[in-house]
């Protein structure tokens, strides 16, 4: 009877480990991704791109053998703030999202965030850009905010030391949405500091189909570089021709999709300079070049976000999978403390610490040139 | 402000006027025999430009790719007023049925939107110049750049315009629409068949939406979105213009056009709130629109 009952003490101990193990090996992780994949199309432009690099980064992870199942749950909020707050608490709430990702308005990720801070659950922001997205939360402790993507300040830092070392009249184009009214006040402010005025300014609502009003205004006050801030990237172009006008042009990462190379075409973008954070002639970027050529053909179209896209995933996963459980506190520290990556951008080995939530650092922007149809570094 | 900058935004105005016109057009015709306007009128426009895009990619002639927009949009035309008009006229004493129209061409214009989106994305595309392999065609006038396509749209505007009021007017298939307009019980009774001239009429307007589609793909970045504000400028051109007479709308058109172009000049940053300013003024000093009176009208 006592050897009966031992017997089942072990079996019963033997069949709950085996449970155990059997648990941990399947633990599946759900990682949300909210993006901007419908509205205008520059939204779609970014959102489609992330999101394409995200994807090809959970394949890459998957075919590594990585050991914890990974689901990605995708949405789409239509760039609205209201939107987007609704689905990052289906995440939290319905879905039981570990990790957050997404997305390409800074308006909505300013939104979500105080949301994901609170409930703990940590966010890697993109490819959203406005300035104050990490800043604003680092205090917290701990922070959940992280951001992988292009910084604003930095960029535009990058181009008013170029701009004002080359140019002696600068103008600018800017939207009048509150990214585009944002970025003016940044680069008026910029360029004083700098000893610049500005010899003109001009702005354009965001859903208009001609700037030429603009162009003349910019023409006939001899602007030689015209800053474009304009989320409608190509249109500052179009009119050009006609005005027996040319600039060079200067603007926001936008200016590097291959979108606005095939609308202006390739010998009106030439010599068009943006902020990058994508060395395409580096062997990794070009074998992420090639992969994403060969994954997503012609949709792929913006190099840059989709491999800050993808090293969003490369990190993320990676924290995942160290892990190896939907446990949201235990995921961020993981994100923070993460080393080692190997990104395709300018993303260093180790990109945060307690005190730096930001994948890029204004030390791995650049500025970069359009060259014969390509993206290079600007020397 | 110099002359050579005036011409300039005039012509700009001018060709953006004449789109406006010619989407006005269709909405002035189908509001004068039905008492209704397709609320998609824009996205027929922009169906019109995707498919001169997709015929040009795969290498259609310039002359067969425009043939085809033309009929391939009056078959809309024609389903639109089969699918999402008729059916309601019978419901139209009830008090849902007399004003749903609004609701199923709005409908249709967002199914058309989802559409081209699932055909071409959801992103801009670039869309050649009609009659040159080269980019940019410009050609000077009085010192003003103008693209070829722009001169196109203004000349095509006027010659329609001219050909619309004739046909309104001085033919007997306008005369059909006007009494039809007028009162549609006594046409049939005078054995008009006041069912196929609303069905024409439909027909006309997604005809006059792909003529500005083919003319204004080459001037602007074209997206599956981008029929909505031209159908809302274009209510207010009709608006402008009377909702009356062909020429009414022509002059409405290019007036807000023009507006439109030397307000974002004066001011850029709110470039596009003083012409819809203007127009609500327009509107409430004189609700029947400028050249609603002392017109031919024909109601």
């Amino acid at each position: 009877m006592k050897k009966t009952y031992q017997q089942s003490m072990f079996k019963m101990a033997f069949t709950s480990a085996l449970i155990a193990c059997a648990f941990n090996v399947s633990a599946q992780v759900k990682v949300g991704v909210i993006e901007g994949l419908s509205g205008p199309p520059a939204i779609v432009d970014f959102g489609e791109s992330y999101l394409q690099g995200i994807k090809l980064a959970l394949k890459d992870y998957q075919a590594a053998g990585g050991k914890t199942k990974i689901e990605l749950t995708v949405y789409d909020d239509e760039a609205n703030p209201q939107r987007a707050v609704s689905l990052a608490q289906r995440l939290i709430q319905n879905d039981k999202a570990s990790v957050i990702i997404g997305t390409v308005s800074s308006g909505n990720v300013l939104a979500i965030g105080p949301i994901l801070q609170k409930a703990g659950i940590p966010l890697v922001a993109g490819p959203a850009i406005a300035t104050n997205i990490t800043t604003q939360f680092i205090e917290e402790k701990p922070s959940q905010i992280f951001r992988c993507s292009m910084v604003e300040k930095f960029q535009i830092d990058q181009m008013l030391d170029w701009g004002a070392k080359n140019f002696k009249r600068i103008g600018l184009i800017h939207s009048t949405t509150g990214y585009g009214n944002f970025a003016a006040k940044e680069i008026e402010a910029g360029l004083k500091a700098r000893g610049v005025e500005l010899v003109a300014m001009e702005a354009a609502a965001p859903n208009v189909t001609d700037l030429t009003p603009q162009m003349v205004k910019l023409r006939d006050a001899k602007a030689e570089l015209v800053l474009n801030f304009h989320e409608s990237f190509e249109l500052p172009f179009r009119p050009l021709p006609r005005l027996n006008y040319k600039p060079v042009i200067a603007g926001n990462w936008g200016l590097s999709s291959e979108k606005v190379l095939e609308i202006v075409g390739k010998d009106a973008i030439e010599g068009t300079v943006m902020g990058q954070a994508l060395d395409i002639n580096t062997p990794r970027a070009q074998a992420f070049n090639e992969k994403m050529k060969k994954e997503y053909g012609k949709d792929y179209r913006w190099p840059v976000v989709a491999a800050l896209g993808y090293d969003a995933g490369l990190i993320v996963f990676k924290a995942v999978d160290q892990v190896g459980k939907p446990d949201p506190a235990a995921i961020r520290n993981a994100i923070e403390n993460i080393d080692g990556i190997q990104a395709v951008s300018a993303t260093p080995a180790k990109p945060f610490s307690a005190t730096d939530h930001e994948c890029l650092d204004k030390e791995h922007v650049f500025l970069g040139v359009w060259k014969n149809g390509v993206v290079t570094r600007l020397n | 402000m110099q002359i050579g900058n005036i011409i300039q935004l005039l012509s700009g105005g001018l060709a953006m006027g004449a789109i406006y016109v010619l989407v006005a057009l269709g909405l002035y015709i189908t509001h004068l025999t039905t008492h209704r306007v397709n609320f998609g009128q824009g996205d027929f426009l922009m169906v019109g430009t995707f498919l001169m895009l997709l015929l040009r990619k795969v290498g259609a002639p310039l002359g067969v790719a425009i043939a085809a927009t033309l009929v391939v949009l009056a078959v809309m035309g024609w389903l639109l007023e089969r699918i999402a008009i008729r059916p309601l006229d019978r419901k139209k004493t009830s008090p849902v049925g007399a004003f749903s129209w609004i609701l199923t061409t709005a409908g249709i214009a967002l199914i058309l939107q989802n559409v081209i989106e699932l055909g071409f994305g959801k992103t801009s595309q670039y869309s050649a110049p009609l009659f040159s392999s080269q980019r940019d065609q410009v050609v000077q006038v009085l010192g003003a750049g103008l693209f070829v396509e722009e001169i196109l749209v203004i000349v095509a505007a006027i010659l329609i315009v001219a050909i619309f009021y004739a046909f309104m007017f001085h033919s007997r298939w306008g005369k059909n629409i006007q009494a039809v307009a007028f009162n549609p019980e006594s046409a049939k009774l005078l054995g008009i068949h006041t069912d196929r001239v609303k069905t024409g009429v439909f027909i006309i307007a997604a005809i006059l939406a792909a003529v500005a589609g083919i003319l204004i793909g080459p001037l602007v970045t074209i997206n599956p979105h981008m029929g909505l504000v031209l159908t809302i400028k274009a209510l207010i051109v009709a608006a402008i213009g009377g909702f009356a007479n062909p020429v009414g709308i022509l002059i409405g058109g290019i007036l807000f056009g023009i507006f439109e172009s030397l307000s974002n000049y004066l001011d850029s940053g709110f470039g596009d709130l003083y012409p819809l300013l203007a127009a609500l003024i327009i509107i409430a000093v004189k609700p029947s629109g400028l050249f609603s009176e002392g017109r031919a009208d024909v109601r």
